[in-house]
C-alpha cells in the first residue's frame, strides 16, 4: 500500500510543471542546473526558482543528444543534450537560465554545447579538481562569489543576509530529512524501498522547497507512526549502489536488482544520498556556503590521489559496515570514464576489506537487461553462500 | 597474404648536402658531426629501428621522401635518437616526469626534470628491444595497448591508456605530474587509477581553472598550483628552482616558440607548400625541444632558413600534387596519415593542438610564475570552446586552408564533445567544408582503412 505522503509527493510532482508555468507568468525566473556543487541556497535566496535538470533511461534522447554532442559522451550527458535539443521537458523549456558546474568535465562540455545550439542563458561554476588543497578552497570561494554576481544580475537584486540564512536553514532541514529517510532503509525499518526513496529525493529537484520540506516532514511522520518491521526477508541480498549517477527515469538496474531479490540499502550516488551528506554551513554567507560545498563528499568525477585521505572511499566502506550490506554494485554508465577508470582500483581496495564489488557497465538501452540479470544473479549467489563452508564459491 | 615493402634508404647523392651543415651541439657539450648523422640515418638507424624505415603505405610515420630538405633529415635524426638522450638522462640521475600536452615544459626543466608525454611510456618499452621490423612493431604495440587498457579501462583513449602500463612495468619514471588543462578528461582518472593501487611513482596533478570566462583569481590559482608543482619537482630532482632559473628557461623556450611560429608563418606564406605534410609543422620540436632545447633551437633555425629559401624559389614539397587541397586539423593527439593525405591530393597545413602552446607568449620580466600562469590561462586550446573556435578560424584563414578536419581518438570524451560545435562555428564563419572523424588507430599501424577512406572522400570533395 502506498503511503499517503508518498502519493502526495507524486501528485505534487505531477502538478509542478503547471505551477512553474504559472510562476513564470507572474514574472518569476527559473534557473535550471546540472551538477553537484551548484549552491542552490543562493539561487533560492535570490527569489529565483531552482530546478535540477536531467533524466536518464531514455534511449531515444541519447541518440538525439549524440547528434549535437558526441556518441563518445556518457549516456546521461547525451540524454540531457537530447532534452535540450528537443525542448519538450517542461523544466528545460521553462528555464530562463541554466547553470552547470565543472565537477564533471562532461557536464561542462554539455553546458558549452547546449549554450551554443539551444541559445539558453548559461552560467558556469568552476570547480577545482582537488578540493582538499588550500589553493582550491580559495579558488572555489572566488568562483562562487562570481557565480553569485551572475545570479544577482539575473535576479536584479543582491542577496540579502536574512534571506540567505533562511534558505540555508531550509536546505539543511531538507538534507537532514533525506538522511533520515535513508536511515530507515539502513536499519531495515523503511516501508519504502530504495527506488521509492530515490523518487522522493528526485521530487526535490522540481518542487518548491518549502512545500517539499513540508511533504518530507509528513512522510517521515507517517513512517515513524508505522509499526516496525520485525521480520526481514532472510533471502534478500543487501546491496549498496555506487558509481555513476542513476538519474530520474533510469530504473533498469534498480528494477532488476529488486526482481532478483536484492535489497538496495543505501547508495553513494550523486543522484542519491551523497548531496545530503557532510554539508555543514557554519557561516551563513556566500563564503560559508562555498566552503561547505567544497568540504562535502567529493564528487566521483574529481580524482583523488591521496589514498590516506580518500573521503569517498572511506564513506563507502563505512556505509557498507553500517548497513551490513553484503556487497557493492558499482554502476558505470557507458563512457563515464570518471567511474569506469576507478573500477579496478576500487574493487581491489574493497576486496582487501572483505567487501565484494560487481561492476555493471551499461547504458539506457534495454538490450543488455538479460546479460545484467545473469551477472547480478551470479553475484547474489556468491554473496548468499560466501560464508557457508559447505559451498564452494 | 603479406606484402613485403622495401626499406627506405637515403640516396648517397645527398650526403654531400648534409656534410655542408654544422655539428649538432647538445647542452652537455656533446657534438654530433654531419658524418655521424649520415652514418646513423643510413646504417645504425635502419638496424636499430627497421620499422621506422618501412615503406608500408599504412605506416603513418614514414620517413619523408623529400631528401633534399636537409633540416628535415636532421630533425628525423633528433627524433630517432631521442630515446638515447632519455637513457642518458636516466643514467645521469635526471628525473623523467610524465606530463601531458597543454602546458609547456619550462617549469619542469627549470626544476631539473625532463618532461615526457604518455607516449614515452610505450616508446620506452618498445625500444627495450631493438631491430623490430614493421609487423613485429605493430603487434608489439597492439599488445601493449591491450595490456594498458586491461590495467585501466577499455574505455580509456589509446594515448592516455599508456599510463596503465606503469602498473605492470618497471620504467625509469621519477614522477607523474601532468597539468590537467581543459584538453583531456581521462588523464586525471588514469593517474588516479594508477595511484589507487601503486605507490611506486609519486603522482601529482596540476589543477587548471577550466571555465568559461577570464578571471584574475583563476590566474592566481594556477600560479599557486605552479608553485606547488615546483616544490614537488624540487623534492624529486634535489634542485632548487630559483626565479632566475625559471626565467632563463622561459627565455630559452620562448625562443623555441618564436622560431616555430616563424617557421609556420614562412610555410604558410609560400605560394605553394614548401614541404610535404610529413615535413611540415615544427610545433612539437618547438614545444618539447627534442629533450634538449639548445639543439632543438639550432634545428629550428636551420628549418626556418631552408623554408625561406624554398619559399623564395617557389619550391614545392616533394610528393605533393599541384595545388593540393590544404587541410587544417583540429582535435587532439591524432592527425591523418600525412603520406596518405599527400598521395590523395591534399596537404596538412597545421593543427591546433601543440600549435596553441607555440602561439603562447610568456613575459620575460617580473614574477615568472605569474607570467607562466597568465600565459597558460590564455592558451586558446584550453579556453572556452567558442573562444577556441574563433582562434582556430584565425589559424584556418592564416594558413589559407581549403577545409578543416576535426579528428579525435576513440575513447576521448572531451574533444569529441565539442567536435561538432567547433566545426559548425568554423563552417558558419568561413564557409569552408569541415569533417569530423573518430579514429582508433593511435599506436596502431594497421586497419586504418575506415579513417583513410573518410579523409580521401573529404579531399576528393574539396578537389572537385
Amino acid at each position: 500500500m502506498t503511503l499517503v505522503a508518498l502519493q502526495k509527493i507524486r501528485d505534487a510532482v505531477q502538478q509542478r510543471p503547471g505551477e512553474i508555468e504559472e510562476e513564470k507568468r507572474k514574472g518569476k525566473i527559473i534557473v535550471g542546473w546540472v551538477g553537484y556543487l551548484i549552491p542552490e541556497e543562493i539561487i533560492h535566496a535570490l527569489g529565483l526558482i531552482p530546478v535540477r535538470l536531467g533524466r536518464g533511461g531514455d534511449e531515444r534522447l541519447v541518440e538525439l543528444g549524440a547528434r549535437y554532442i558526441s556518441s563518445q559522451n556518457c549516456a546521461f550527458i547525451r540524454a540531457c543534450m537530447g532534452m535540450f535539443a528537443e525542448n519538450t521537458d517542461p523544466y528545460i523549456r521553462g528555464a530562463d537560465a541554466v547553470a552547470f558546474d565543472n565537477a564533471c568535465m562532461q557536464v561542462y562540455r554539455l553546458g558549452e554545447v547546449s549554450k551554443y545550439y539551444c541559445k539558453k542563458k548559461t552560467l558556469f561554476l568552476g570547480v577545482p579538481r582537488d578540493p582538499a588543497s588550500p589553493s582550491a578552497q580559495k579558488y572555489f570561494r572566488h568562483e562562487v562569489e562570481h557565480f553569485t554576481q551572475k545570479l544577482e544580475d539575473l535576479a536584479g537584486k543582491k542577496v540579502e543576509p536574512e534571506e540567505l540564512t533562511g534558505s540555508i536553514g531550509l536546505y539543511q532541514n531538507i538534507r537532514a530529512a533525506i538522511c533520515e529517510l535513508y536511515h530507515f532503509l539502513d536499519i531495515g525499518e523503511s516501508p519504502l524501498n530504495w527506488k521509492e526513496v530515490g523518487e522522493v529525493v528526485h521530487a526535490g529537484y522540481y518542487l518548491d522547497k518549502t512545500n517539499y520540506f513540508s511533504l518530507l516532514q509528513e512522510l517521515l511522520s507517517e513512517i515513524r507512526s508505522l509499526p516496525v518491521i520485525t521480520a526481514p526477508n532472510s533471502n534478500e541480498v543487501r546491496i549498496i549502489l555506487s558509481g555513476s549517477l542513476i538519474a530520474p527515469g533510469d530504473v533498469k538496474l534498480s528494477d532488476l536488482i529488486e526482481h532478483v531479490n536484492g535489497n538496495i540499502v543505501s547508495d553513494d550516488l550523486w543522484s542519491g544520498l551523497n548531496p545530503s551528506l557532510n554539508m555543514h554551513i557554519d557561516n551563513p554567507t556566500i563564503m560559508g556556503i562555498a566552503d561547505a560545498y567544497m568540504n562535502r563528499i567529493p564528487h566521483y568525477t574529481l580524482p583523488c590521489l591521496d589514498k590516506d585521505n580518500d573521503i569517498r572511499f572511506e564513506h563507502l566502506k563505512a556505509a557498507v559496515l553500517k548497513t551490513k550490506a553484503q556487497g557493492v554494485i558499482y554502476h558505470t554508465i557507458r563512457y563515464c570514464d570518471s567511474a569506469t577508470l576507478k573500477t579496478t582500483g576500487l574493487k581491489n581496495r574493497l576486496r582487501k576489506e572483505g567487501i565484494p564489488l560487481l561492476e555493471i557497465h551499461t547504458e539506457y538501452s534495454g538490450s543488455d537487461v538479460e546479460a545484467i540479470r545473469t551477472r547480478v544473479e551470479a553475484f547474489f549467489e556468491i554473496l548468499k553462500f560466501k560464508d557457508n563452508p559447505e559451498v564452494r564459491v | 597474404m603479406s606484402t613485403e615493402y622495401p626499406a627506405f634508404r637515403y640516396p648517397d647523392e645527398i650526403k654531400s648536402l648534409l656534410m655542408e651543415t654544422d655539428d649538432l651541439v647538445f647542452t652537455d657539450g656533446t657534438r654530433v658531426t654531419p658524418e655521424q648523422i649520415w652514418h646513423f640515418m643510413t646504417v645504425t638507424g635502419p638496424k636499430r629501428f627497421p620499422f621506422a624505415f618501412s615503406t608500408n603505405p599504412a605506416f603513418g610515420h614514414q620517413l619523408s621522401r623529400d631528401v633534399t630538405l636537409i633540416s628535415g633529415i636532421r630533425t628525423t635524426y633528433l627524433n630517432m635518437t631521442g630515446i638515447d638522450r632519455l637513457r642518458k638522462f636516466v643514467r645521469n640521475g635526471t628525473p623523467l616526469v610524465v606530463v601531458q600536452g597543454g602546458i609547456t615544459s619550462d617549469l619542469y626543466r627549470a626544476a631539473g626534470c625532463i618532461p615526457v608525454g604518455p607516449m614515452f611510456i610505450r616508446g620506452w618499452i618498445m625500444n627495450t628491444t631493438e631491430g623490430r621490423e614493421y609487423n613485429n612493431a605493430n603487434l608489439a604495440g597492439a599488445a601493449l595497448l591491450e595490456e594498458a587498457r586491461q590495467n585501466l579501462s577499455f574505455e580509456c583513449c589509446n594515448l592516455i591508456a599508456n599510463i596503465g602500463l606503469l602498473k605492470t612495468r618497471n620504467l625509469p619514471i621519477a614522477a607523474i605530474a601532468p597539468c590537467l588543462c581543459s584538453r583531456c578528461s581521462d588523464m586525471a582518472f588514469a593517474v588516479e587509477a594508477y595511484r589507487s593501487e601503486s605507490e611506486k611513482i609519486p603522482s601529482y596533478i596540476v589543477d587548471y581553472p577550466s571555465n568559461y570566462e577570464w578571471g584574475e583569481w583563476r590566474v592566481e590559482f594556477l600560479k599557486e598550483e605552479l608553485h606547488s608543482l615546483a616544490e614537488r619537482l624540487e623534492k624529486i630532482s634535489g634542485k632548487e628552482v630559483t626565479d632566475a632559473d625559471l626565467t632563463a628557461e622561459i627565455k630559452l623556450e620562448n625562443k623555441a616558440r618564436a622560431l616555430s611560429r616563424e617557421c609556420e608563418q614562412i610555410w604558410w606564406s609560400g605560394k605553394v607548400p614548401p614541404t610535404n605534410s610529413g615535413d611540415g609543422g615544427t610545433a612539437h620540436l618547438g614545444l618539447m625541444g627534442a629533450f634538449d632545447f639548445p639543439v632543438g633551437n639550432q634545428i629550428l633555425q636551420e628549418t626556418r632558413d631552408e623554408l625561406q629559401t624554398r619559399v623564395r624559389n617557389g619550391v614545392k614539397g616533394y610528393g605533393l600534387v599541384d595545388d593540393p587541397s590544404r587541410l587544417f586539423i583540429c582535435g587532439s593527439c591524432v592527425i591523418p596519415n600525412p603520406n596518405f593525405v599527400d598521395k590523395k591530393g591534399g596537404v596538412l597545413v597545421g593543427s591546433d593542438d601543440a600549435w596553441s602552446c607555440i602561439c603562447m607568449d610568456v613575459k620575460e620580466s617580473g614574477d615568472p610564475y605569474e607570467n607562466l600562469a597568465e600565459a597558460y590561462a590564455s592558451l586558446p586550446y584550453e579556453r572556452s570552446t567558442e573562444e577556441r573556435a574563433m582562434w582556430t578560424i584565425e589559424q584556418v584563414k592564416a594558413s589559407r586552408s581549403d577545409g578543416v578536419v576535426f579528428m579525435y581518438n576513440w575513447g576521448c570524451n572531451y574533444q569529441s564533445a565539442v567536435a561538432g560545435m567547433i566545426t559548425d562555428i568554423i563552417k558558419e564563419e568561413t564557409g569552408l567544408p569541415t569533417i569530423t572523424i573518430e579514429v582508433g588507430e593511435l599506436t596502431r599501424m594497421e586497419s586504418l582503412e575506415q579513417s583513410q577512406n573518410r579523409v580521401e572522400s573529404f579531399i576528393e570533395m574539396l578537389r572537385k
